[in-house]
């Protein structure tokens, strides 16, 4: 029983590690393109670092594994203060929130539409282009 | 007594949000979706107890605060899953390629359309991608970023109710077009449904989630010039 708690305690204790890891990257990436590349957001810079990190194998995929799934799985959360800005404009939801509401289902409606089909027939493509260059093979 | 008081909201917040969480896990029933519920409960809350929004967000901009390490925390499934992004990088960039603008034009046009003032339009612009992503295109483009978060989350919420609604009557079979369907439409929101759904769903939508902000981002220069 101490054992297994003891397992989990080390577990989420480099969970927290790795979250506080991958802070810091986010916060030298904030850094960097503030100083040199302001184009680029700093998430997608520290995403672009972390990856460049990974690829060329100077950091270890265990080294951060659990931390970023700690933070992708707890995402919604972090949404949750900035919806609560809504407060500061009780007029504007009031007078337009019911067409703003609409604007956003109805072009939601569209993306999903349009996405999913050309998805599926990149995908359908893709299957076709294997099998074609399959048969090529035999030949 | 204000620190309390902000303390206090960011306690309740984190408490309502695994509350919620548990609750939705075991029922199912979408009520208790944590995007839908918490917000909803923490608005009234702020409202009824005349809570100052700067009060609200002392201490709970620290939860906002990890957006930022999240974005770069999407490196760690883009790297593991490498080989499925070369192997579908047609289908997939098509998907994003085409997505952006639909989500970009649709809402700004319609917005346009219902005689939104501009400002709404632009902020509406960037609201179908993740909420880092779309606070970073938002200034680009000349929108408010208090209200495109805002829009980005209902975005969500609407994204996670229609996505159920949608994947019954549109024609589509590959758990490809399913994942980039939630994750074009509905970043995070759409992504943790698409996990519902299964793994490979799952994937398929923070990569289309992630490649769409990213897109949007580099491109917000573009939609300034165009909107």
């Amino acid at each position: 029983m101490t054992s297994l708690s003891t397992v989990a305690l080390k577990q989420s204790l480099a969970t927290l590690l790795q979250v506080v890891l991958l802070s810091l990257v986010w916060l030298l990436a904030n850094r960097l393109s503030h100083r040199f590349v302001p184009a680029v957001p700093a998430g997608v810079l520290g995403m672009l670092l972390m990856l460049l990190a990974l690829g060329l194998r100077c950091l270890p995929l265990s080294w951060c594994k659990s931390g970023a799934r700690w933070l992708l799985a707890e995402m919604l959360l972090f949404f949750i203060p900035a919806t609560v800005a809504v407060v500061q404009y009780p007029q504007l939801f009031a007078s337009a929130g019911v067409r703003i509401l609409l604007v956003i289902v109805l072009s939601t409606i569209m993306v999903m539409t349009v996405t999913s089909l050309v998805v599926d027939a990149g995908y359908r493509f893709e299957i076709m282009l294997k099998r074609r260059k399959r048969q090529h093979g035999v030949l | 007594m204000e620190n309390l008081l902000a303390l206090a909201c960011l306690v309740l917040t984190v408490a309502l949000y695994g509350l919620a969480k548990v609750l939705y896990r075991r029922t199912g029933n979408w009520w208790f979706a944590p995007l839908l519920a918490v917000p909803l409960l923490v608005i009234g809350m702020v409202v009824l107890g005349h809570i100052p929004y700067h009060t609200y967000f002392q201490d709970t901009h620290w939860l906002s605060w990890l957006l930022g390490p999240a974005t770069v925390a999407f490196a760690i499934p883009i790297y593991e899953q490498r080989q499925m992004i070369r192997k579908h990088a047609l289908s997939l960039s098509c998907g994003v390629l085409v997505a952006m603008p639909v989500a970009v034009l649709s809402s700004v046009w319609l917005a346009r359309a219902f005689g939104l003032s501009e400002l709404l339009q632009k902020s509406l612009a960037p609201r179908s991608i993740s909420t880092p992503f779309a606070l970073a295109a938002a200034p680009a483009i000349g929108g408010v970023p208090d209200l495109t978060a805002v829009f980005v989350v209902i975005t969500g919420v609407c994204g996670m109710l229609l996505g159920e609604v949608m994947l019954v009557y549109l024609p589509v079979r590959s758990r490809l077009a399913k994942g980039a369907l939630l994750g074009a439409a509905a970043h995070g929101a759409g992504t943790a449904k698409a996990n519902e759904l299964g793994h490979e769903e799952g994937v398929v939508a923070s990569l289309t989630m992630m490649l769409g902000g990213i897109a949007t981002v580099f491109a917000a220069p573009l939609i300034a010039w165009f909107v």
